[in-house]
C-alpha cells in the first residue's frame, strides 16, 4: 500500500560533518505512510548518520526534519540495558505507576499486549542479557513499537538474525506497513531489499545518488550505484598443497549461551576455512580460546606463528592515541627482532609501519599521526597489514571487513587470499555469509558452540548452510 | 561481660552511622554511573560547616542542615564536572578531597584563630540517636526507591547504559546530577554527625578515611543500599572494637589497633574476587 | 602548555584571594611567599629540599598513572620507606657510603612492598587500587607511630622517633650551609631514567599500552596482571626511596612528621607535569616554592599555609579534564 499525500517524514537539505569527514552532504528525503523504503549504501556512506538525524538523536549542521507523529529507531547496535528485564527496557521512561512505585504487573501485561499485537513472542520478565541476540533485537523493536510510531527506522535490522528469523522479522515489518506505518530500512543486504521494499534510495559519500521504485531496478544497478562503478576484483585463488597447521578437538570453553561444546576444527596451510554462523553462537569464545585469552578444555594444536585480525579494531587492535609507527609494533613488541636490548628498535618499527602502509594502501597524513584520525577502512587495513607482515603460518581473521567501505574490504579479502596462496592456514570467522562463500575453501557451520555441518567449496549450498545456521538439521 | 557486649553493640551503631550515610551516597552516585571519590571531602565539608553554623547560630540543627547543604554543594561541583565537562571522575573527586581538607584547615585559622581543632560548639546532644536510627531507615527506604520506583529504575538505567536512556527520551546527565548531589548531601550529613552528633567540635583529619571505607562498603555490598549498610556495620564494629579493647586492655598497641577498620576494608575488598559487577557505565563519562 | 599556564594563573588568583581573606594584602602575601622561598641561600636550600621530597613520589605516581592506575598511597609508601631507613640506620654498623646505599635500598624495598600489597590485591582480586592504597596510608601511619613509640624508639629520643643516624650515614650536602642534600640529584637522575624508560623501552611501551588501551594491550601479549603489580610496586618503591632520602638527607632520623602531605601534593605535581618526568621536575620546583614559601608566608604574613593545599586540590580538580585512570571500580579481576 503506497499512501501518498503528505509524507510522514520529510528531510530537507540535511548536512552533517564530523572532524575530518562530511557524513551527510545535502540530502532530501521523503518517507510516506505505508511504504517500506530501503536506504542502501556501503559502510561510511552516511546511512546511519542520516537515520540518527531523522530520529532526532543527532542534530544536523544544516537542514530540517519534519515528521508527523512519533519516530522510532531500532539501532544497529542495540541500546538495551543487559542487566534489566525486558519490560524495564521496553517501558523505560513510560513506566506505569501505582502510587509512588512502578506497577510491575501492568508493565508486564502491556509488553505482552504490544508483542502479541505485532505477532512477536517475548517473556517480559526475562533479563535481557540472558536472551539470544535475535530475541534482544525483538526487545529493542518492542520498545519502539510501544510508542506507536508513525515512522519506524530500522538500522541494519537483520545483521544478527538467522534466515528463518529474518523471514519472521519481515513479516512483522510488512504487517506494520500495511497498517500505515512509514518504514525506512537501512541495509546493505540487497537481496532483502529486492524482496521486501517498495522503494530504494542509494547513498554514496553522504549524498543520494539514486532513487527508484524497487520493481524498476536490479540488484546489479543498485550495487553499482552504491560503489560508483564496478565492484573491485578479488585476488585469484592459486592451487596449493595443504599441510596440517591447526588441529582442534573436543574443545570446551566459556560458559552460558556462548559456550563451546566439543568443538572440532582442522585448518591446513594453503586453505581458508570459514566459520559460518549467526552472531552470538560462540564465535567470540572460539577466537578467545584460539588466541589464548581464555582457559579451555580439550585439544588445540597449532604449528608455527600466528597473526590475528581482531573483530573490534578500536578496542582490541589499536591504541587510538598512538601513531601508526607505535601501533605497528602492537602484538609484536616482545619479539627479538623488535628490540635492541631493553629498548625498542624504533628504526625497525618505522620501517615496518611504512611497509604495512604501502602494502595495504593505508592512507594517512604521515606515519606519526594518531591512528584515531584515520578512517575505519584505513585503520582496519593497518591492523590487517600488521597481522600479515611477519608472514604467519596461521591467520585468524574475525570479521575482518566489518564496518569498512567496499574498496577497503576488497583489499583485505585479497590479502587473505594471497596469504592462503603463499601457504598460510587462514581461519575466517565472519557474520557475513557472502564473505565466507566468496573466500573459503571449506565452510563449517557453527551453532550454539558446536559444529553442525561442513561443506567443501565445490559443494556450497547456500540454503542448506542457512538452515544449519539457524539450528535446524 | 554483658555490659561489654552492650557497649560494643551501641558503639558499633554509632561508629557505623557516618559511614552508612556516606556509603548510601556512594551507592546512589555509582548506580547512576558516577564514581564519587570525593565522599571523604564532602564529609569533611559537612563536618566543618556544621561546626561553623552551630557556633554562629548556637543552634545545632541549623548546623546539621548547613552540613548537608555544604556536602550537596560539592556534590554539585562534581556533578557538573562529570556531566558537563566529562572529566576523569576519580581525579576530580581527589581534587575535591584536598580542597575540602585544606579549606577546613584554612578556615579553622581564619575563623577561630586556632589551628588543628575548633573550639567546642553546641552539639545535637541526645538527639543524635535519631540520626543513627534514620541511617538504617534510610537504607531500607533507598533500597525500595532504587528498585521499585521510576526514579530508581531510570537512575539504574543511566548507570548501565546512558545511550539507552537517551533513546527512551530521558536525560541521563540530569539523572546523574541529581544522584551525585544527593550523594554529596548524604556525605555531608555523615560528616555533620561526626562533628556535632558524636562530638562537639571539628578537628583536622577527623573524617580519617571514612569516605573511602564507605566506597569499600559500596563494593562489598554489591551496590545495594542494604548490602552496603551491612558492610558499614562490620567496619563500624572494628572501629568500636578497637575503642573498647583499648579501654579494657592496657598493653594493647593502641596505635596499631587504630588500623583495624582499614585492614577490615582491605580484606573486604580482596574478598569480593570477581564476584561483583559494577554498573556497566560506572565511571565512564557520557 | 596552555593548560599549564592556565593552572599557574589560577594559582596566582586564588592565592591572592586567600591572602585577602586572611587580612593580608596580596602584595605582602606574595612578597612573603617568594622571599621566603627564594630570598636567600637558606631559603633556596629549603625550597630545593621540598622540591626533592616532592619529586620522588610524583615520579612514582606518574609511573602508575601511565599504567592507568591511581596510586593515592604515595604518602604511606613514603612513610614506610622512611621508617625502614630510619630503623635500619639506627642499628647499622657498616662503613658510611655503603651504609647510605643500603638505607636507600631499604627505603625503596619498604615502599615497594607497600605498593606491592595494593598491586597484588588488584592483580589477583581486582581490588580497586585507589581504595586499597588509601587504606594502606592509614595502616602505615598507625603502624609507624606504634613502632616508633615503642620498639623502635631511639634510646635517647625525646618523642616518638628513631635514634639519630650516625653522620656517616647522612646524605652528603649539596648546598653547604643548607639542608639540601644530593637527594635532589638522585631525583633528577631518576627522572631521566624514567623518561628513557617510558619512551624507549619495551617495558615503557607495555606500561603505556596497558594504561591507554587495556584490552588491546592484553591481546598484544602483555601480561596485564603482572604489569599492574609491577607498576604499583615500582611506584611504591620510588616513593619509598623518597622517604628514605628525607630520613638520610634532611631529618637524619624517622618520625611520623616527615611528610607534610608530600604524597598528596605529588599528585598535583604529576598532573601539572603532564605525567612526563622532565616536566614533572619543573612542576616539583614550582610546588616546592609554594610549600617552603607557604611556611614563610604563614609565619610573617599570617596567611595559613593550608591555603596552598586548597589550591593544590583545585589544580587537581581542574586538570581532571584529561582522562588518566583506566581503572574502574569493579571487583572483577582484570
Amino acid at each position: 500500500m503506497n499512501g501518498r499525500g503528505e509524507p510522514a517524514l520529510s528531510l530537507r537539505g540535511i548536512r552533517k560533518a564530523f572532524p575530518g569527514v562530511v557524513a551527510v552532504d545535502g540530502v532530501d528525503l521523503d518517507l510516506f505512510s505505508g511504504e517500506i523504503l530501503a536506504l542502501v549504501g556501503e559502510n561510511g556512506a552516511g546511512k546511519s548518520t542520516l537515520s540518527a538525524i531523522a530520529f532526532g538523536e543527532l542534530k544536523p549542521d544544516e537542514g530540517t526534519v519534519h515528521s508527523r507523529g512519533t519516530v522510532g529507531l531500532v539501532h544497529q547496535h542495540f541500546e538495551l540495558i543487559g542487566r534489566l528485564r525486558v519490560w524495564e527496557n521496553v517501558l523505560l521512561g513510560r513506566e506505569p505507576r501505582r502510587g509512588f512505585s512502578v506497577d510491575e504487573r501492568a508493565a508486564r501485561e502491556r509488553v505482552l499486549a504490544v508483542a502479541q499485537d505485532n505477532g512477536l513472542e517475548i517473556d517480559p520478565n526475562a533479563v535481557v542479557e540472558t536472551l539470544p541476540i535475535g530475541v534482544q533485537q525483538r526487545v529493542e523493536l518492542l520498545r519502539e513499537l510501544d510508542r506507536e510510531p508513525s515512522v519506524l527506522l530500522l538500522d541494519e535490522p537483520t545483521a544478527a538474525l538467522a534466515p528463518a528469523e529474518i523471514e519472521r522479522f519481515f513479516a512483522t515489518v510488512v504487517q506494520l506497513a500495511a497498517r500505515g506505518t512509514a518504514i525506512m530500512i537501512v541495509t546493505h543486504k540487497l537481496q532483502e531489499v529486492i524482496e521486501y521494499s517498495h522503494r530504494v534510495t542509494v547513498m554514496r559519500h553522504g549524498e543520494i545518488v539514486a532513487s527508484a521504485p524497487t520493481h524498476e531496478i536490479t540488484i546489479g544497478e543498485i550495487a553499482r550505484a552504491m560503489v560508483g562503478g564496478d565492484l573491485p576484483d578479488l585476488a585469484t585463488r592459486a592451487d596449493t598443497t595443504k599441510t596440517p597447521c591447526l588441529h582442534v578437538k573436543d574443545l570446551n570453553a566459556g560458559s552460558g549461551a556462548t559456550r563451546l561444546n566439543d568443538f572440532f576444527l582442522d585448518v591446513h596451510g594453503g586453505e581458508i576455512v570459514g566459520i559460518a554462523g549467526v552472531e552470538g553462537n560462540g564465535q567470540n569464545t572460539l577466537a578467545d580460546a584460539l588466541t589464548g585469552m581464555i582457559a579451555y578444555a580439550g585439544t588445540i594444536e597449532r604449528r608455527g606463528t600466528i597473526g590475528v585480525i581482531p573483530q573490534d579494531r578500536q578496542r582490541e587492535g589499536l591504541v587510538m592515541n598512538w601513531s601508526l609507527v607505535e601501533n605497528a609494533l602492537l602484538g609484536r613488541q616482545h619479539r627479538a627482532a623488535a628490540r635492541r636490548g631493553l629498548e625498542l628498535d624504533r628504526r625497525r618499527a618505522r620501517a615496518d609501519a611504512a611497509a604495512i602502509a604501502q602494502r595495504c594502501d593505508v592512507r594517512a597524513a604521515s606515519l606519526d599521526v594518531a591512528v584515531k584520525t584515520l578512517s575505519g577502512g584505513n585503520q582496519q587495513k593497518l591492523v590487517v597489514g600488521r597481522a600479515l607482515i611477519d608472514d604467519p603460518d596461521f591467520v585468524l581473521a574475525y570479521n575482518p571487513t566489518r564496518g569498512i567501505d567496499v574498496g577497503a574490504a576488497a583489499l583485505v579479502q585479497s590479502r587473505l587470499i594471497e596469504s592462503r596462496n603463499r601457504g598460510a592456514a587462514v581461519l575466517l570467522i565472519s557474520f557475513e555469509l557472502d564473505e565466507i562463500l566468496a573466500l573459503a575453501d571449506h565452510v563449517i557451520v557453527m551453532y550454539r558452540g558446536a559444529v553442525l555441518g561442513a561443506f567443501d567449496r565445490d559443494r556450497f549450498d547456500r540454503a542448506a548452510i542457512g538452515r544449519l545456521m539457524a539450528g535446524s538439521t | 561481660m554483658i555490659e561489654l557486649i552492650a557497649t560494643l553493640a551501641v558503639l558499633t551503631l554509632i561508629k557505623s552511622t557516618p559511614i552508612i550515610y556516606a556509603a548510601l551516597g556512594g551507592v546512589i552516585s555509582e548506580r547512576s554511573g558516577v564514581i564519587n571519590i570525593g565522599l571523604e571531602g564532602m564529609m569533611a565539608a559537612g563536618a566543618f560547616t556544621a561546626v561553623i553554623v552551630s557556633f554562629a547560630t548556637q543552634t545545632p540543627v541549623l548546623g546539621l542542615l548547613a552540613g548537608v547543604a555544604a556536602g550537596a554543594c560539592f556534590g554539585y561541583l562534581l556533578a557538573v564536572a562529570a556531566t558537563r565537562f566529562k572529566v576523569d571522575q576519580i581525579v576530580a573527586g581527589t581534587g575535591i578531597n584536598l580542597i575540602c581538607a585544606g579549606g577546613a584547615a584554612y578556615g579553622l585559622v581564619i575563623l577561630f584563630n586556632q589551628p588543628g581543632a575548633s573550639p567546642q560548639v553546641p552539639s545535637l546532644g541526645g538527639a543524635y540517636w535519631s540520626l543513627v536510627i534514620a541511617a538504617f531507615v534510610l537504607a531500607g527506604a533507598l533500597q525500595w526507591l532504587l528498585f521499585h520506583t521510576r526514579w530508581g529504575l531510570r537512575t539504574r538505567a543511566t548507570g548501565e547504559n546512558p545511550s539507552a536512556v537517551v533513546s527512551a527520551g530521558l536525560d541521563p546527565l540530569v539523572l546523574r546530577t541529581y544522584a551525585v548531589v544527593i550523594s554529596g548531601a548524604l556525605a555531608g550529613l555523615g560528616g555533620a554527625f561526626l562533628s556535632i552528633g558524636e562530638l562537639n567540635l571539628y578537628s583536622d583529619g577527623m573524617t580519617a578515611g571514612r569516605g573511602f571505607i564507605a566506597l569499600a562498603a559500596v563494593i562489598f555490598g554489591r551496590w545495594n543500599p542494604i548490602g552496603a549498610t551491612a558492610a558499614c556495620v562490620v567496619f563500624g564494629f572494628f572501629e568500636a572494637l578497637q575503642f573498647v579493647l583499648q579501654g579494657q586492655i592496657a598493653w594493647l598497641p593502641a596505635n596499631a589497633m587504630q588500623a583495624l577498620p582499614y585492614i577490615a576494608a582491605l580484606i573486604a575488598l580482596a574478598g569480593v574476587t570477581g564476584r561483583v559487577r559494577a554498573p556497566a557505565a560506572d565511571g565512564v563519562p557520557f | 602548555m596552555r593548560r599549564q599556564l592556565g593552572a599557574i594563573a589560577l594559582i596566582v588568583v586564588l592565592m591572592a584571594l586567600a591572602m585577602i581573606i586572611a587580612g593580608t594584602s596580596p602584595i605582602d602575601g606574595f612578597t612573603a611567599l617568594f622571599v621566603g622561598a627564594l630570598g636567600g641561600r637558606n631559603e633556596i636550600g629549603e625550597t630545593l629540599v621540598a622540591t626533592s621530597a616532592l619529586l620522588f613520589p610524583a615520579l612514582g605516581i606518574a609511573l602508575a598513572f601511565r599504567a592507568g592506575l591511581f596510586n593515592i598511597g604515595a604518602e604511606g609508601q613514603l612513610v614506610v620507606g622512611g621508617l625502614c631507613a630510619g630503623a635500619i640506620g639506627a642499628a647499622l654498623g657498616i662503613p658510611g657510603p655503603l651504609g647510605i646505599v643500603v638505607l636507600l635500598i631499604a627505603g625503596a624495598i619498604g615502599g615497594g612492598v607497600w605498593g606491592a600489597i595494593a598491586g597484588w590485591m588488584k592483580a589477583r582480586f581486582g581490588a580497586n587500587e585507589i581504595i586499597a592504597t588509601l587504606m594502606l596510608n592509614f595502616v602505615a601511619a598507625d603502624f609507624a607511630l606504634e613502632l616508633v613509640s615503642g620498639p623502635l624508639k631511639g634510646p635517647l629520643a625525646a618523642g616518638a622517633e628513631t635514634a639519630w643516624l650516625d653522620p656517616k650515614y647522612w646524605l652528603p650536602t649539596l648546598l653547604p650551609g643548607t639542608r639540601l642534600s644530593i637527594a635532589l640529584l638522585l631525583a633528577l637522575v631518576l627522572a631521566l631514567v624514567l623518561q628513557w624508560a617510558f619512551t624507549r623501552t619495551v617495558f615503557g611501551y607495555d606500561l603505556r599500552a596497558s594504561g591507554e588501551a587495556p584490552e588491546a594491550a592484553r591481546r598484544s601479549g602483555i601480561n596485564i596482571g603482572r604489569l599492574t603489580w609491577l607498576a604499583l610496586t615500582l611506584s611504591g618503591a620510588i616513593a619509598g626511596l623518597g622517604g628514605a632520602t628525607i630520613v638520610t638527607g634532611e631529618l637524619h632520623r624517622f618520625n611520623t612528621q616527615l611528610s607534610p602531605g608530600y604524597g598528596f601534593t605529588a599528585i598535583a605535581v604529576a598532573l601539572v607535569g603532564d605525567l612526563q618526568p622532565l616536566w614533572i621536575c619543573l612542576a616539583a620546583f614550582g610546588f616546592g616554592i609554594l610549600e617552603s614559601g607557604g611556611l614563610a608566608m604563614q609565619a610573617s604574613a599570617q596567611v595559613p599555609k593550608d591555603a596552598i593545599h586548597v589550591i593544590e586540590g583545585l589544580i587537581i580538580f581542574v586538570l581532571a579534564a584529561r582522562r588518566y585512570v583506566a581503572t574502574r571500580i569493579e571487583g572483577g579481576a582484570p
